[in-house]
Formats: structure tokens, C-alpha cells, sequence
């Protein structure tokens, strides 16, 4: 099977997503702009660039934490996985107001010296030996760098090309990001800050990521010791005839579970083999597992593409075990043939 | 020492370059068949390969060969994901904790005030 890349990917529920997000930075920014300066305290005045700074800046940083929130959020409460699925648009644009807040910067702070601003940017304080006054420009062009990078990273074929295991490694650089962020406000605007609505949203955000990160390894591990290897998957008649249901396995791994045939039900990886579109969330057409993405298929007990093609993803083993379905959280290599569960009479 | 980190920037993102034009032109189409035929998207891997090169070539290479294993797109995701985000979760408050203390004034210290100049 074969779909070739375009450039973005748009559906309605994008447009309606970058459409949230566009509108909460425009709104955002402009109300910076329009109360800064004026709640500025005298002592202390701040002119239009400045406030462009810290405008960007703050947005940038506000948007990074609903990124990191987003994905343990996910885990604790299935209704988040709406905002999960989108979450590469909003990491684009954070890398872009990111991006507008080291421009101003470079551009008011660096921009009136004789010679070359970045060198200036390097060198306009070196003292990285003292906690006080600790140079936090490198901590800000770190995480720039990896936001960058990730944004640039993002589309479907470094998925592919890079494959899951790779990227995902790649993209976990944003956790040190935004530990260098964090440093990067707590070491600088933090230290000079009158208002004290600005620390209370700047900590509670920051402790707001570490907290549900805790509650959410604590959930998944309660949910792996109550059942070992064996999984609650639900209650049979949970499950739509011809659709999937999306479990939650250990860490980001998820598997799809299908009811099909009337009382067989088979278990295989969410993620499609193509461009790890989401396949529980597809449904069974022409008697194989359909991704919502671009249509790839797979039979339901193998995990094969019928052939003539070749594509595989894992399987999982799957039971009753007291009237309620249980995953093996062991998934079998790609490809392999696991017969589907037959439903007794009544259990639907 | 930032002229000679500048000029570090600048070769890699000059081999960087050096990369992109032959991945993204002939590289492409041979290692991926998703990408044959389809050239609007290749402009927008330009920031991702000057930013990633040498994973990229490295990838080119295994995929070029054609002896890599694909059912390795399925291992399980990093394992010490939970040990990084662990970490994360305990060096937030501790920071900001401690770039509160290390203040030289409290958040709410009193307002400054106006004087009235002198007649």
C-alpha cells in the first residue's frame, strides 16, 4: 500500500484545533499588550519591545506546560486524548512563539551593538560560575534549539523514516527543554519579578507538569499490579460490533481491541504499521481493520495486510476472566496468528 | 571561544545543507515509496535535516542497504521514559524552590511609591 506524504494533513477537527490554539496566543498576546504597560510599576518602566518579550515568552512557556500536561492527563482520563492526537500542531506553534521571543530579544538586546549580535549573545555574561545573575541565555537557546528541532521533526515521514522507537527518543529532548526553560525563568525573570501573579503562575505550572507526571506512572502501575501481565480490557458488550476500542498498556503503548463476526473478538497494536495512525479508532471494512488515516489494512487475527501486501503489526493475547475481557500487556511479535476470542452465549 | 561555537554552528548547518539537497532530491524516493512522486512536502524536511543530518544520513544508510529489520518499528517505546519524567517531577519544585530563596527581595515586598517633586 502506498499514500504519498503531502505537507499537512488537515481534517475538520484540525482546522477546529489550530483554530483554539491561534486564538488563545492572538488573545493571549493582546491582552499583554494592552494591560503591560499600564499595570507596570513606575519604578520600573517597560516600553513596547520589552513587553513583546515577556508577552511571547510567557505565552511560550504557558503552551509548553499544556504540552507536557497533555500526555499524563491522557493517561488519567481518556476524554484528553482529543487534544493528545493534535498535539504536534501545538507543538509547532509553540516552537513559533518560542521563536518570536528570542527574535525580540536578539533584536532589542543585541541588536545596538557594534559587531555581531549572536557572539554578543554568547558572551554578554559569562559568570557561570555564581547562582545569582547565572548566564541564562545558553538555558534559553537550548530549549529553542529543541523546540526547533522538534517542530522540524514532526511531520509523518520522520515518523516513518526515523520510525517510532527513534522518534520518540527524540522527541523525549523536550522534558530537558523544559527543565531549561524552567531554569531559564526561575534564574531570570523570576529573580526580578514584582508581580506576584507571575510566580504563582510560573510555579504552579511548572509543579502542575511534575505532579500529574507522578499521579499518572502511579496509575499505571496500580493498573499493571492489579492484573500482572493481564490487562482489564472491559466488560464485553462495552464493545462496538465492526469498531475499536483503544486500551492503555504500559508507558505510550496501546493496543485495539475489535468485536467482530458477531462474538469474536481479536486484539492488535493501535498503531498502524504505515504512519502510526490510530487504529482503534478505524473500524472493519471489507473484513479487515481499517486505519482512519489512509485507509491500510489488517487482518484482525494476524495482524497482516492482506496480500498482495506485506505490511505486520503485533498482536495480543486476550481472555474472559470473570465476565470481563483482560489484554496481555506482552504483545506478540508482528504478524502472528492469535485465534479470536469466541464470546459465549449471554455475554454480550 | 563564541566566534569558534558560531563557526561550529555554521559548518554543521553547511554539512547540514550539503545532506539536504541530495536526500531530499534522489535519497527520498529510493528509501521510501510514500515519497515517490510526491515533492510539495520535501521543502518543508529542509529544517529537520540541517538540524538532524547525521541521523539522517545514518538512517539513509541502514534503509540504502536494505537489511534493516522492520519489525523493529514495534519495540516498545524507551523504557527509561518513566525514570526521565521522574526526574523531572522532582527537579521542577526543587528549582523553583530554590530560585525563590535565593532572591534578594520577597515577591510581596511593598509597592514603591511617588514622590512629589519639590516646588
Amino acid at each position: 500500500m502506498s499514500v504519498k506524504y503531502i505537507p499537512v494533513q488537515w481534517n475538520m477537527n484540525k482546522y477546529l484545533y489550530d483554530a483554539v490554539v491561534l486564538g488563545f496566543i492572538a488573545l493571549y498576546v493582546g491582552i499583554f499588550l494592552g494591560l503591560g504597560q499600564t499595570h507596570a510599576e513606575f519604578s520600573r518602566p517597560t516600553d513596547g519591545q520589552i513587553l513583546r518579550i515577556r508577552a511571547f515568552g510567557s505565552c511560550a512557556f504557558i503552551m509548553l506546560t499544556i504540552i507536557l500536561c497533555v500526555g499524563p492527563l491522557a493517561r488519567l482520563d481518556a476524554r484528553y486524548l482529543p487534544i493528545l492526537y493534535n498535539r504536534r500542531h501545538f507543538g509547532v506553534m509553540t516552537a513559533a512563539v518560542a521563536f518570536t521571543h528570542a527574535t525580540y530579544v536578539l533584536g532589542w538586546y543585541f541588536g545596538f551593538i557594534p559587531g555581531n549580535s549572536y557572539e554578543a549573545l554568547l558572551t554578554a555574561n559569562t559568570s557561570y560560575g555564581q547562582v545569582l545573575g547565572f548566564p541564562i541565555e545558553p538555558l534559553g537557546i537550548f530549549a529553542l534549539f529543541v523546540l526547533v528541532t522538534l517542530a522540524a521533526t514532526s511531520h509523518d515521514f520522520w515518523l516513518s523514516f526515523l520510525t517510532a522507537p527513534v522518534w520518540k527518543r527524540l522527541h523525549l529532548m523536550i522534558y530537558p527543554a523544559y527543565l531549561s526553560v524552567v531554569l531559564h525563568v526561575a534564574l531570570g525573570y523570576l529573580q526580578d519579578a514584582k508581580n506576584p501573579g507571575f510566580a504563582i503562575l510560573f510555579a504552579g505550572g511548572a509543579v502542575t507538569v511534575g505532579v500529574l507526571h507522578v499521579l499518572a506512572w502511579r496509575h499505571d502501575r496500580r493498573a499493571l499490579a492489579a492484573t500482572g501481565a493481564w490487562r482489564d480490557a472491559g466488560a464485553p458488550n462495552e464493545l462496538t460490533p465492526d469498531r475499536g476500542k483503544i486500551i492503555h498498556l504500559s508507558g505510550k503503548e496501546r493496543a485495539a481491541i475489535f468485536l467482530y463476526d458477531g462474538n469474536k473478538v481479536s486484539a492488535v497494536s493501535n498503531a498502524c504499521a504505515h504512519q502510526n495512525g490510530p487504529l482503534g479508532e478505524g473500524r472493519i471494512l471489507d473484513g479487515c481493520i481499517t486505519c482512519p488515516w489512509h485507509g491500510f489494512q489488517y487482518r484482525m487475527a494476524d495482524g497482516q495486510s492482506p496480500t498482495p501486501f506485506t505490511e505486520k503489526i503485533p498482536t495480543y493475547n486476550i481472555r474472559l476472566h470473570e465476565g470481563r475481557l483482560q489484554i496481555d500487556t506482552n504483545a506478540n511479535p508482528p504478524g502472528t496468528h492469535v485465534d479470536p476470542l469466541i464470546l459465549p452465549e449471554g455475554a454480550l | 571561544m563564541a566566534a569558534q561555537l558560531l563557526l561550529l554552528g555554521q559548518i554543521y548547518l553547511a554539512l547540514g545543507t550539503l545532506t539536504a539537497i541530495p536526500f531530499l532530491t534522489i535519497g527520498l524516493g529510493r528509501i521510501d515509496e510514500n515519497a515517490q512522486g510526491a515533492w510539495i512536502f520535501r521543502p518543508m524536511m529542509i529544517p529537520g535535516v540541517l538540524m538532524i543530518w547525521p541521523l539522517v544520513l545514518y538512517r539513509w544508510w541502514v534503509l540504502g542497504k536494505g537489511t534493516y529489520d522492520e519489525t523493529n518499528r514495534h519495540q516498545p517505546p524507551f523504557p527509561g521514559q518513566t525514570r526521565l519524567f521522574l526526574i523531572l517531577a522532582c527537579a521542577l519544585p526543587v528549582v523553583i524552590f530554590a530560585a525563590l530563596i535565593i532572591r534578594q527581595e520577597g515577591p510581596l515586598e511593598r509597592p514603591s511609591q511617588m514622590i512629589e517633586a519639590p516646588e
